[in-house]
């Protein structure tokens, strides 16, 4: 089972359900599927993909 | 009449005193003009046309009569010096397997003195990495002519150095796979490769020989040991100033072995033939312009920027992916100027996860696996953004040298690439400085 997998809202107490999501940071933007909400549309995002994922990402879009 | 732009200091190119200058301008072209009591008045080019200087620079503060006085002459980096280092240079021979008629440290096949012996390297990188400089690059000479430079490699990176750069000429590189494989296997982290064009006549003429196969190979054996190569120009006016285009090229069609072309306009410090007069500079805004004049079809349009660790006036960096499609250009233009609390660890970075190409080997537990040549690339998703960022990571940038002609304290003061020596490290066109040539022969 991925680390996405039967995750449950917190605060809805409803599954989460994979649903595509749009990132944006300095102006290039990606989409990804992640689990959300259905009811208050909340994301979440693994502690992985932002350690091994997004923050090398930001770091190839930051200038000097 | 030339009108005053700013004031700062410089030295004279015969006996190298501190004298003050000014950076004055006729019509769009600046020079560099100050006046020796006992040598007389020089002034020099140091920025030809488009940009204008004061959009490309922005805010930087005057050098001061009184800051740090004793600059560029008792340097070893003082408190008042305004960048932190960046890369620190550390010379590992002066021996060289050619001879150019241009060359900043002078080397030759019969260069005066023995190689520092093993265990003295290993000292200066430990002393180097124990001020946190994590970033050597290992010079000469020609430091391939060394048989225990992986050694040294493995040490520094043994001793916390988190990259380890190879200057070098690529000769032996080209010829001697064993070599590049122990290189490798020391954990070499990339090459600055001479290569300053795609013909023949180039070589013959700024290196005294035809080079162009022995580079192409050199970049085919560093790229079958996943070794990443910058591809390192010395534009010469006459010479080379119209293969801009042809270099940038050649370099994004070897990707992703080639990770970038490093333009360094020739400067007259060290050994060169004649003593330069305003005809045989390059500036840097000549350079920028001959990018996008040469390569403007593959090099999107507003994707280079000044530098931000050094002064402006002493370079520019673009940093790009390459995609099937073309250059995806990464930077943007913004104004001189960093608010990261350490230019130099953020310059650092920058350029080391971009010239190191990713491991093929393994993957830690900490570390999801990269692939070394990803087909896909689709830049939309984040898993499809970091591979291909990683695998085909792409930098055009420059950095023009200053010499005893053109040295201004201004741009001296922030710099960010120093040497190693004697214990002390320093600003890398101070260390290299030398009187001019009517004075040296």
């Amino acid at each position: 089972m991925s680390e996405n997998e039967g995750l449950m809202c917190f605060k809805c107490n409803v599954p989460l359900v994979p649903t595509k999501t749009h990132f944006s940071y300095l102006k290039h933007n990606f989409s990804e599927e992640m689990p959300r909400c259905p009811v208050c549309g909340q994301v979440y995002i693994s502690e992985s993909l932002v350690l091994d994922r997004m923050i090398p990402v930001e770091q190839m879009l930051e200038d000097k | 009449m030339n009108s005053l732009l700013r004031h700062t200091f410089s030295v004279c190119p015969v006996c190298l005193r501190r004298v003050p200058a000014r950076l004055t301008a006729r019509e769009s072209d600046i020079y560099l003009e100050k006046r020796c009591g006992e040598h007389g008045e020089f002034s020099t080019i140091v920025w030809r046309g488009e940009p204008v200087l004061a959009d490309w620079v922005g805010e930087v503060a005057e050098v001061a009569g009184n800051e740090a006085p004793d600059c560029p002459a008792a340097c070893g980096l003082c408190p008042e010096h305004r960048q932190d280092t960046c890369c620190v240079l550390l010379e590992v021979t002066c021996r060289c397997n050619l001879a150019c008629p241009h060359c900043f440290a002078e080397s030759s096949s019969t260069c005066a003195g023995d190689d520092p012996p093993l265990d003295q390297v290993q000292a200066w990188i430990l002393d180097i990495a124990g001020r946190g400089k994590t970033f050597l690059q290992l010079s000469g000479g020609e430091p391939t002519l060394r048989d225990d430079l992986p050694d040294m490699i493995r040490f520094a990176k043994k001793a916390g150095c988190e990259y380890v750069q190879l200057n070098s000429n690529g000769l032996r590189l080209a010829e001697d796979p064993d070599y590049v494989e122990a290189l490798a296997e020391a954990g070499l982290s990339f090459v600055f490769m001479q290569f300053d064009g795609c013909t023949d006549d180039i070589y013959t003429t700024l290196r005294g020989r035809a080079l162009l196969k022995t580079k192409l190979r050199a970049i085919e054996q560093c790229g079958l040991r996943n070794i990443g190569v910058v591809l390192v120009p010395t534009l010469v006016p006459g010479v080379n100033m119209q293969h801009v285009g042809a270099i940038i090229r050649l370099a994004v069609a070897t990707s992703p072995v080639v990770r970038g072309v490093h333009f360094q306009p020739v400067s007259y410090f060290g050994r060169y033939p004649q003593a330069p007069d305003d005809a045989l500079r390059v500036t840097l805004p000549e350079v920028l312009r001959a990018v996008f004049e040469q390569a403007g079809d593959i090099v999107p349009a507003n994707s280079i920027a000044p530098s931000h660790c050094d002064h402006a006036r002493c370079g520019f960096h673009g940093a790009y992916i390459v995609t099937p499609e073309g250059l995806k250009p990464l930077t943007k233009p913004t104004p001189s100027g960093c608010c990261h609390p350490s230019p130099a660890e953020k310059n650092r970075r920058f350029v080391g996860i971009r010239w190191q190409r990713p491991s093929s080997r393994c993957c830690t537990d900490t570390e999801k696996p990269v692939a070394p040549a990803a087909d896909s690339c689709d830049l939309g998703t984040i898993e499809g953004f970091f591979q291909r960022s990683k695998s085909h990571a792409f930098t055009i940038s420059a950095m023009a040298f200053q010499d005893a002609y053109t040295l201004d304290l201004e741009r001296l003061r922030q710099c960010s690439l120093h040497v190693y020596a004697d214990g002390a490290v320093r600003p890398f066109c101070a260390h290299y400085l030398t009187r001019s040539h009517a004075q040296r022969r």
